[in-house]
Protein backbone atom coordinates (compact mmCIF):
# COMPACT_ATOMS: atom_id res chain seq x y z
CA UNK A 1 0.00 0.00 0.00
CA UNK A 2 1.42 3.49 -1.23
CA UNK A 3 1.78 6.33 1.08
CA UNK A 4 -0.49 7.87 -1.34
CA UNK A 5 -3.51 5.09 -1.00
CA UNK A 6 -2.70 5.39 2.98
CA UNK A 7 -2.72 9.51 2.48
CA UNK A 8 -6.48 8.53 0.77
CA UNK A 9 -7.38 6.49 3.84
CA UNK A 10 -7.16 9.66 6.20
CA UNK A 11 -8.86 11.63 3.87
CA UNK A 12 -11.64 9.13 3.73
CA UNK A 13 -12.27 9.24 7.22
CA UNK A 14 -12.14 12.67 7.89
CA UNK A 15 -14.72 12.68 4.75
CA UNK A 16 -17.01 10.37 6.57
CA UNK A 17 -16.61 12.25 9.29
CA UNK A 18 -17.57 15.82 7.65
CA UNK A 19 -20.48 13.41 6.48
CA UNK A 20 -22.24 12.30 9.87
CA UNK A 21 -22.04 15.76 11.04
CA UNK A 22 -24.05 16.54 8.49
CA UNK A 23 -26.38 14.50 9.06
CA UNK A 24 -26.15 15.30 12.72
CA UNK A 25 -27.26 19.61 12.08
CA UNK A 26 -31.05 20.48 12.33
CA UNK A 27 -31.27 22.13 8.48
CA UNK A 28 -31.57 19.98 6.30
CA UNK A 29 -32.79 18.56 2.85
CA UNK A 30 -34.31 15.10 2.34
CA UNK A 31 -33.22 15.08 -1.22
CA UNK A 32 -29.91 15.75 -0.35
CA UNK A 33 -30.14 13.62 2.98
CA UNK A 34 -30.54 10.82 1.23
CA UNK A 35 -28.10 11.13 -1.60
CA UNK A 36 -25.34 11.85 0.94
CA UNK A 37 -26.43 8.50 3.42
CA UNK A 38 -25.48 6.76 -0.40
CA UNK A 39 -22.31 8.47 -0.07
CA UNK A 40 -21.90 7.66 3.46
CA UNK A 41 -22.86 4.21 3.28
CA UNK A 42 -20.32 3.90 0.19
CA UNK A 43 -17.59 5.58 1.82
CA UNK A 44 -17.78 3.16 5.22
CA UNK A 45 -17.85 0.16 2.86
CA UNK A 46 -14.76 1.49 0.90
CA UNK A 47 -12.85 2.67 4.16
CA UNK A 48 -13.79 -1.05 5.76
CA UNK A 49 -12.03 -2.78 2.80
CA UNK A 50 -9.39 -1.09 2.17
CA UNK A 51 -8.46 -1.19 5.95
CA UNK A 52 -8.32 -5.13 5.62
CA UNK A 53 -6.13 -5.31 2.76
CA UNK A 54 -3.58 -2.75 4.50
CA UNK A 55 0.11 -4.03 4.85
CA UNK A 56 2.85 -2.82 6.70
CA UNK A 57 6.02 -2.69 5.07
CA UNK A 58 9.16 -3.07 7.48
CA UNK A 59 12.87 -2.32 6.33
CA UNK A 60 15.78 -3.46 8.36
CA UNK A 61 18.47 -0.75 7.91
CA UNK A 62 21.98 -2.34 6.77
CA UNK A 63 24.19 -0.15 8.29
CA UNK A 64 26.07 -0.12 11.75
CA UNK A 65 25.78 2.14 13.91
CA UNK A 66 29.71 2.10 15.76
CA UNK A 67 30.04 5.14 13.78
CA UNK A 68 28.79 8.51 14.10
CA UNK A 69 26.45 8.82 10.85
CA UNK A 70 27.34 8.32 8.30
CA UNK A 71 25.35 8.85 5.09
CA UNK A 72 21.78 10.53 5.81
CA UNK A 73 19.90 8.87 2.81
CA UNK B 1 74.24 -9.05 31.66
CA UNK B 2 75.04 -5.86 30.36
CA UNK B 3 73.61 -2.85 32.16
CA UNK B 4 71.45 -1.08 30.22
CA UNK B 5 71.19 3.13 31.38
CA UNK B 6 67.69 4.47 30.56
CA UNK B 7 66.26 7.85 30.78
CA UNK B 8 64.04 8.95 33.13
CA UNK B 9 61.33 9.44 30.62
CA UNK B 10 62.85 6.18 28.69
CA UNK B 11 61.79 4.64 31.82
CA UNK B 12 58.79 5.66 31.87
CA UNK B 13 57.84 4.72 28.28
CA UNK B 14 59.46 1.15 28.72
CA UNK B 15 57.54 0.61 31.68
CA UNK B 16 53.96 2.33 29.70
CA UNK B 17 54.90 -0.07 26.92
CA UNK B 18 55.55 -2.62 29.17
CA UNK B 19 52.17 -2.43 30.45
CA UNK B 20 50.15 -1.59 27.47
CA UNK B 21 51.77 -5.13 25.87
CA UNK B 22 50.42 -7.05 29.36
CA UNK B 23 47.55 -5.08 29.92
CA UNK B 24 45.78 -2.90 27.28
CA UNK B 25 42.82 -2.45 28.95
CA UNK B 26 42.15 -3.90 32.64
CA UNK B 27 37.84 -3.71 34.36
CA UNK B 28 38.52 -2.87 37.92
CA UNK B 29 35.32 -2.81 40.23
CA UNK B 30 35.60 -0.60 43.55
CA UNK B 31 34.42 2.44 45.46
CA UNK B 32 34.82 5.82 44.06
CA UNK B 33 36.69 8.54 46.25
CA UNK B 34 38.17 11.58 46.15
CA UNK B 35 35.96 12.40 43.49
CA UNK B 36 37.13 15.81 41.80
CA UNK B 37 36.22 17.62 38.37
CA UNK B 38 38.82 20.22 37.53
CA UNK B 39 37.84 23.51 35.49
CA UNK B 40 35.30 21.65 33.80
CA UNK B 41 36.83 19.47 31.77
CA UNK B 42 39.27 16.66 33.77
CA UNK B 43 38.05 14.08 36.43
CA UNK B 44 40.08 12.50 38.97
CA UNK B 45 39.48 9.92 41.09
CA UNK B 46 40.24 7.21 43.13
CA UNK B 47 38.68 3.39 43.12
CA UNK B 48 39.60 1.61 46.47
CA UNK B 49 38.44 -1.02 48.20
CA UNK B 50 39.70 -2.44 51.95
CA UNK B 51 43.29 -3.04 50.72
CA UNK B 52 44.15 -0.81 47.92
CA UNK B 53 43.74 2.25 46.45
CA UNK B 54 44.13 3.24 42.84
CA UNK B 55 44.35 7.35 41.03
CA UNK B 56 42.09 7.12 37.77
CA UNK B 57 41.74 10.10 35.49
CA UNK B 58 39.35 10.89 32.50
CA UNK B 59 38.01 13.30 30.59
CA UNK B 60 34.85 15.15 31.58
CA UNK B 61 32.78 14.36 28.48
CA UNK B 62 33.81 10.81 28.80
CA UNK B 63 31.37 10.80 32.01
CA UNK B 64 27.91 8.96 30.97
CA UNK B 65 26.58 8.96 34.46
CA UNK B 66 26.76 11.36 37.57
CA UNK B 67 29.35 10.04 40.20
CA UNK B 68 30.36 10.27 43.57
CA UNK B 69 31.98 9.48 46.72
CA UNK B 70 31.35 5.91 48.15
CA UNK B 71 29.49 4.60 44.66
CA UNK B 72 30.26 1.43 43.44
CA UNK B 73 32.09 1.51 40.05
CA UNK B 74 32.85 -0.63 37.39
CA UNK B 75 36.22 0.75 35.23
CA UNK B 76 37.39 -0.09 32.10
CA UNK B 77 40.89 1.71 32.03
CA UNK B 78 43.99 2.03 30.28
CA UNK B 79 47.08 1.54 33.45
CA UNK B 80 49.75 4.10 32.80
CA UNK B 81 52.09 5.32 35.07
CA UNK B 82 52.56 9.28 34.21
CA UNK B 83 55.61 11.82 33.47
CA UNK B 84 55.25 12.79 37.49
CA UNK B 85 56.00 9.11 38.20
CA UNK B 86 52.34 8.61 40.09
CA UNK B 87 50.70 5.29 38.60
CA UNK B 88 46.84 5.94 37.16
CA UNK B 89 44.19 4.56 35.58
CA UNK B 90 43.32 6.67 32.35
CA UNK B 91 39.14 5.56 32.18
CA UNK B 92 37.64 4.87 29.03
CA UNK B 93 34.48 3.93 30.57
CA UNK B 94 32.84 3.78 33.93
CA UNK B 95 29.42 2.59 35.32
CA UNK B 96 27.58 2.52 38.43
CA UNK B 97 27.19 -1.22 39.80
CA UNK B 98 25.12 -2.27 42.47
CA UNK B 99 21.81 -1.41 43.12
CA UNK B 100 22.56 1.31 45.79
CA UNK B 101 25.13 2.83 43.30
CA UNK B 102 23.15 2.39 40.21
CA UNK B 103 19.77 4.26 41.88
CA UNK B 104 22.05 6.86 43.16
CA UNK B 105 23.71 7.51 39.95
CA UNK B 106 20.28 7.39 38.49
CA UNK B 107 18.71 10.01 41.26
CA UNK B 108 21.52 12.50 40.92
CA UNK B 109 21.07 12.80 36.87
CA UNK B 110 17.65 13.07 37.33
CA UNK B 111 17.57 15.77 39.39
CA UNK B 112 19.97 17.52 37.32
CA UNK B 113 17.66 17.19 33.76
CA UNK B 114 14.73 18.02 35.96
CA UNK B 115 16.44 21.54 37.25
CA UNK B 116 17.11 21.46 32.88
CA UNK B 117 13.10 21.60 32.78
CA UNK B 118 13.88 18.42 30.48
CA UNK B 119 10.96 16.64 31.70
CA UNK B 120 8.66 19.56 31.63
CA UNK B 121 4.97 18.21 30.34
CA UNK B 122 4.88 21.82 27.65
CA UNK B 123 7.83 19.78 26.11
CA UNK B 124 5.98 16.84 25.17
CA UNK B 125 4.83 16.70 21.54
CA UNK B 126 1.74 14.69 20.69
CA UNK B 127 2.66 11.52 18.22
CA UNK B 128 1.24 10.91 14.85
CA UNK B 129 -2.40 9.34 14.77
CA UNK B 130 -1.86 7.63 11.78
CA UNK B 131 1.81 7.60 10.46
CA UNK B 132 2.68 6.33 7.42
CA UNK B 133 6.80 5.95 8.25
CA UNK B 134 7.66 5.38 11.77
CA UNK B 135 11.72 5.01 12.54
CA UNK B 136 12.78 1.50 15.01
CA UNK B 137 15.44 1.77 17.03
CA UNK B 138 15.63 -1.90 18.42
CA UNK B 139 17.58 -4.64 18.71
CA UNK B 140 15.70 -6.97 15.75
CA UNK B 141 17.01 -10.17 17.57
CA UNK B 142 15.09 -9.25 21.00
CA UNK B 143 11.79 -10.56 22.70
CA UNK B 144 10.87 -6.84 22.92
CA UNK B 145 11.39 -6.23 19.19
CA UNK B 146 9.87 -9.36 18.15
CA UNK B 147 6.34 -8.04 20.36
CA UNK B 148 6.22 -4.98 19.09
CA UNK B 149 6.53 -5.80 15.52
CA UNK B 150 3.42 -9.10 16.62
CA UNK B 151 1.20 -6.42 17.89
CA UNK B 152 2.10 -3.80 15.00
CA UNK B 153 0.65 -6.75 12.50
CA UNK B 154 -2.09 -7.05 14.54
CA UNK B 155 -3.55 -4.07 15.04
CA UNK B 156 -2.77 -1.74 11.85
CA UNK B 157 -1.07 -1.72 8.27
CA UNK B 158 0.43 0.46 5.76
CA UNK B 159 3.09 1.76 7.52
CA UNK B 160 6.56 1.95 6.52
CA UNK B 161 8.63 0.72 9.49
CA UNK B 162 12.30 1.51 9.54
CA UNK B 163 14.55 -0.59 11.96
CA UNK B 164 17.62 0.67 13.21
CA UNK B 165 18.83 -2.61 14.21
CA UNK B 166 21.57 -1.84 18.03
CA UNK B 167 23.01 -3.61 20.75
CA UNK B 168 20.87 -2.44 23.54
CA UNK B 169 22.40 -3.64 26.76
CA UNK B 170 26.56 -3.48 27.00
CA UNK B 171 29.64 -1.24 26.18
CA UNK B 172 28.90 -0.33 22.70
CA UNK B 173 24.95 -0.21 23.18
CA UNK B 174 24.69 3.77 23.90
CA UNK B 175 26.81 4.67 21.20
CA UNK B 176 24.81 2.67 18.95
CA UNK B 177 21.79 4.10 20.08
CA UNK B 178 22.37 7.77 19.71
CA UNK B 179 24.11 7.31 16.02
CA UNK B 180 20.95 5.51 15.33
CA UNK B 181 19.13 8.17 16.84
CA UNK B 182 21.28 10.89 14.74
CA UNK B 183 20.39 8.65 11.58
CA UNK B 184 16.70 9.20 11.77
CA UNK B 185 16.87 12.79 12.65
CA UNK B 186 19.50 13.42 10.09
CA UNK B 187 17.55 11.49 7.24
CA UNK B 188 16.51 14.01 4.44
CA UNK B 189 12.64 12.24 4.54
CA UNK B 190 12.52 11.88 8.59
CA UNK B 191 9.89 9.49 9.63
CA UNK B 192 7.05 10.76 11.53
CA UNK B 193 7.80 8.88 15.18
CA UNK B 194 10.74 7.59 16.13
CA UNK B 195 11.03 4.21 19.12
CA UNK B 196 12.99 3.23 21.17
CA UNK B 197 12.50 0.24 22.36
CA UNK B 198 14.34 -2.89 24.49
CA UNK B 199 12.61 -5.63 26.48
CA UNK B 200 12.83 -6.10 30.29
CA UNK B 201 16.22 -7.06 31.60
CA UNK B 202 18.35 -6.13 35.17
CA UNK B 203 18.92 -2.90 36.68
CA UNK B 204 22.61 -2.80 35.14
CA UNK B 205 21.09 -4.38 31.53
CA UNK B 206 18.93 -1.39 31.56
CA UNK B 207 21.17 0.62 33.04
CA UNK B 208 22.69 2.50 29.16
CA UNK B 209 19.06 3.90 29.16
CA UNK B 210 19.33 6.16 31.84
CA UNK B 211 23.43 7.55 30.42
CA UNK B 212 23.52 11.02 30.06
CA UNK B 213 24.18 11.00 26.36
CA UNK B 214 21.75 8.85 25.71
CA UNK B 215 19.01 10.70 27.52
CA UNK B 216 20.04 13.87 26.14
CA UNK B 217 19.94 12.55 22.74
CA UNK B 218 16.19 11.42 23.05
CA UNK B 219 15.57 14.71 25.34
CA UNK B 220 17.28 16.68 21.37
CA UNK B 221 15.55 14.39 18.76
CA UNK B 222 13.83 16.58 16.15
CA UNK B 223 11.55 13.94 15.42
CA UNK B 224 8.56 13.03 18.24
CA UNK B 225 10.00 10.24 20.71
CA UNK B 226 7.89 6.95 21.75
CA UNK B 227 9.94 4.82 24.40
CA UNK B 228 9.38 1.42 25.63
CA UNK B 229 12.08 0.18 27.94
CA UNK B 230 11.88 -2.62 30.46
CA UNK B 231 8.60 -4.01 32.05
CA UNK B 232 5.71 -1.78 33.31
CA UNK B 233 7.53 -1.01 36.40
CA UNK B 234 10.83 -0.04 34.47
CA UNK B 235 11.43 3.64 34.31
CA UNK B 236 14.28 4.81 32.57
CA UNK B 237 15.61 8.67 32.42
CA UNK B 238 15.07 7.91 28.42
CA UNK B 239 11.35 6.96 29.51
CA UNK B 240 11.25 10.97 31.03
CA UNK B 241 12.09 12.69 28.18
CA UNK B 242 10.77 10.92 26.00
CA UNK B 243 7.64 12.78 24.14
CA UNK B 244 5.90 9.78 24.95
CA UNK B 245 6.58 6.72 27.20
CA UNK B 246 5.20 3.16 26.76
CA UNK B 247 5.47 0.76 29.81
CA UNK B 248 6.85 -2.28 27.58
CA UNK B 249 7.67 -2.44 23.25
CA UNK B 250 4.21 -4.20 23.16
CA UNK B 251 2.48 -1.45 24.22
CA UNK B 252 4.52 0.93 22.31
CA UNK B 253 3.24 -0.57 19.27
CA UNK B 254 -0.71 -0.06 20.83
CA UNK B 255 0.35 3.54 21.58
CA UNK B 256 2.05 4.49 17.30
CA UNK B 257 -1.18 3.19 15.33
CA UNK B 258 -4.74 2.42 15.49
CA UNK B 259 -6.14 -0.85 16.17
CA UNK B 260 -7.52 -2.00 12.82
CA UNK B 261 -10.35 -3.46 14.42
CA UNK B 262 -11.60 -0.85 16.55
CA UNK B 263 -11.65 1.33 13.48
CA UNK B 264 -13.59 -1.61 11.64
CA UNK B 265 -16.01 -1.40 14.73
CA UNK B 266 -16.36 1.98 15.24
CA UNK B 267 -17.33 2.24 11.18
CA UNK B 268 -20.02 -0.14 11.41
CA UNK B 269 -20.97 1.95 14.64
CA UNK B 270 -20.99 5.03 11.89
CA UNK B 271 -23.01 3.55 9.64
CA UNK B 272 -25.52 2.62 11.95
CA UNK B 273 -25.66 5.85 13.24
CA UNK B 274 -26.48 7.26 9.78
CA UNK B 275 -29.20 5.24 8.82
CA UNK B 276 -30.85 5.93 12.25
CA UNK B 277 -30.28 9.63 11.62
CA UNK B 278 -31.45 9.37 8.23
CA UNK B 279 -34.30 7.52 9.58
CA UNK B 280 -34.95 9.78 12.56
CA UNK B 281 -35.15 12.34 9.42
CA UNK B 282 -37.57 10.76 7.04
CA UNK B 283 -39.83 10.02 10.37
CA UNK B 284 -39.95 13.47 11.08
CA UNK B 285 -40.68 14.67 7.61
CA UNK B 286 -43.75 11.85 7.45
CA UNK B 287 -45.14 13.50 10.92
CA UNK B 288 -44.48 16.69 8.70
CA UNK B 289 -46.38 15.74 5.82
CA UNK B 290 -49.24 13.56 7.87
CA UNK B 291 -49.91 16.65 9.90
CA UNK B 292 -50.14 19.02 6.73
CA UNK B 293 -52.36 16.88 4.83
CA UNK B 294 -54.69 16.27 8.15
CA UNK B 295 -55.09 20.19 8.49
CA UNK B 296 -55.75 20.66 4.83
CA UNK B 297 -58.66 17.71 4.69
CA UNK B 298 -60.22 19.42 8.21
CA UNK B 299 -59.68 22.55 5.98
CA UNK B 300 -62.11 21.08 3.20
CA UNK B 301 -64.30 19.20 5.31
CA UNK B 302 -64.80 22.50 6.90
CA UNK B 303 -65.68 24.35 3.52
CA UNK B 304 -67.85 21.23 1.88
CA UNK B 305 -70.26 21.56 5.58
CA UNK B 306 -70.85 25.26 5.05
CA UNK B 307 -71.39 24.71 1.49
CA UNK B 308 -73.76 21.84 2.28
CA UNK B 309 -75.64 23.94 4.55
CA UNK B 310 -75.59 26.60 2.33
CA UNK B 311 -77.28 24.33 -0.31
CA UNK B 312 -80.00 22.71 2.17
CA UNK B 313 -81.00 26.45 2.84
CA UNK B 314 -80.69 27.32 -0.67
CA UNK B 315 -83.19 24.33 -1.08
CA UNK B 316 -85.74 25.03 1.62
CA UNK B 317 -86.25 28.39 0.38
CA UNK B 318 -86.61 26.93 -3.10
CA UNK B 319 -89.32 24.42 -2.00
CA UNK B 320 -90.93 27.41 -0.20
CA UNK B 321 -91.45 28.60 -4.08
CA UNK B 322 -92.72 25.73 -6.01
CA UNK B 323 -96.67 25.94 -6.63
CA UNK B 324 -96.94 22.22 -6.13
CA UNK B 325 -96.33 23.28 -2.08
CA UNK B 326 -98.62 25.83 -2.14
CA UNK B 327 -100.96 23.70 -4.08
CA UNK B 328 -100.60 21.48 -1.18
CA UNK B 329 -101.76 23.89 1.05
CA UNK B 330 -104.56 24.09 -0.22
CA UNK B 331 -104.05 26.95 -2.94
CA UNK B 332 -105.33 26.41 -6.51
CA UNK B 333 -103.79 27.45 -10.14
CA UNK B 334 -106.85 28.71 -12.08
CA UNK B 335 -106.06 28.95 -15.77
CA UNK B 336 -107.89 30.44 -18.97
CA UNK B 337 -108.96 28.63 -21.95
CA UNK B 338 -105.51 29.51 -23.40
CA UNK B 339 -103.50 28.48 -20.73
CA UNK B 340 -102.77 31.98 -19.16
CA UNK B 341 -103.37 31.95 -15.28
CA UNK B 342 -106.14 34.05 -14.33
CA UNK B 343 -104.91 37.04 -11.71
CA UNK B 344 -107.51 39.97 -13.19
CA UNK B 345 -111.03 40.18 -14.00
CA UNK B 346 -110.13 40.92 -17.49
CA UNK B 347 -108.44 37.70 -17.88
CA UNK B 348 -112.20 35.83 -17.79
CA UNK B 349 -115.45 36.61 -19.25
CA UNK B 350 -118.32 34.74 -18.12
CA UNK B 351 -119.21 31.60 -19.85
CA UNK B 352 -115.49 30.85 -20.38
CA UNK B 353 -114.33 26.98 -19.46
CA UNK B 354 -111.59 27.02 -16.36
CA UNK B 355 -108.98 24.63 -15.41
CA UNK B 356 -108.27 25.34 -11.93
CA UNK B 357 -105.30 23.12 -10.67
CA UNK B 358 -105.43 21.77 -6.69
CA UNK B 359 -102.53 19.00 -5.34
CA UNK B 360 -104.31 16.01 -6.69
CA UNK B 361 -106.73 17.08 -9.46
CA UNK B 362 -107.19 19.16 -12.40
CA UNK B 363 -111.13 20.70 -12.33
CA UNK B 364 -112.76 22.09 -15.58
CA UNK B 365 -115.13 24.99 -14.25
CA UNK B 366 -117.50 27.15 -16.00
CA UNK B 367 -117.69 31.14 -15.13
CA UNK B 368 -121.09 32.80 -14.36
CA UNK B 369 -120.24 35.56 -13.44
CA UNK B 370 -117.38 37.83 -13.39
CA UNK B 371 -116.21 41.13 -11.36
CA UNK B 372 -113.60 43.03 -9.98
CA UNK B 373 -112.34 43.20 -6.14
Amino acid sequence: MSVKNEKRLKHQLAELDELIAWFDQDDFDLDEALEKFDEGVKLAESIKQRLKKLENKIIILKQRFDQPNSEAE
Amino acid sequence: MEETILSVSDCIALINQTLEYAYPIVTVEGEVASFKVSKGKFIFFDVKDDEGVLNCFMMAYGLRTPLEDGMRVRVLAQPRLTAWGKFSLTVRDIRAVGEGSIKRSFELLKAQLDKEGLFDSNRKRPLPTMPERIGVIASVESAGYADFIKILQNRWGGVEVEVADVQVQGMRAGMQIINAMSHFNEHRKPVEVLILIRGGGSAEDLAIFNEEPLVRAVAASRIPTLVGVGHEVDVSLCDLVADVRAATPSHAAQLVVPDRQALLNELSEKERHLVARLHQHVQHYTVQVNKTTERLLSHIHHVLVTQLHHVEYSWQILKQLDPKTVLRRGYSLVRASHGVLVRKAADVREGDTLTIEVEHAIIQAGVKNVRKK
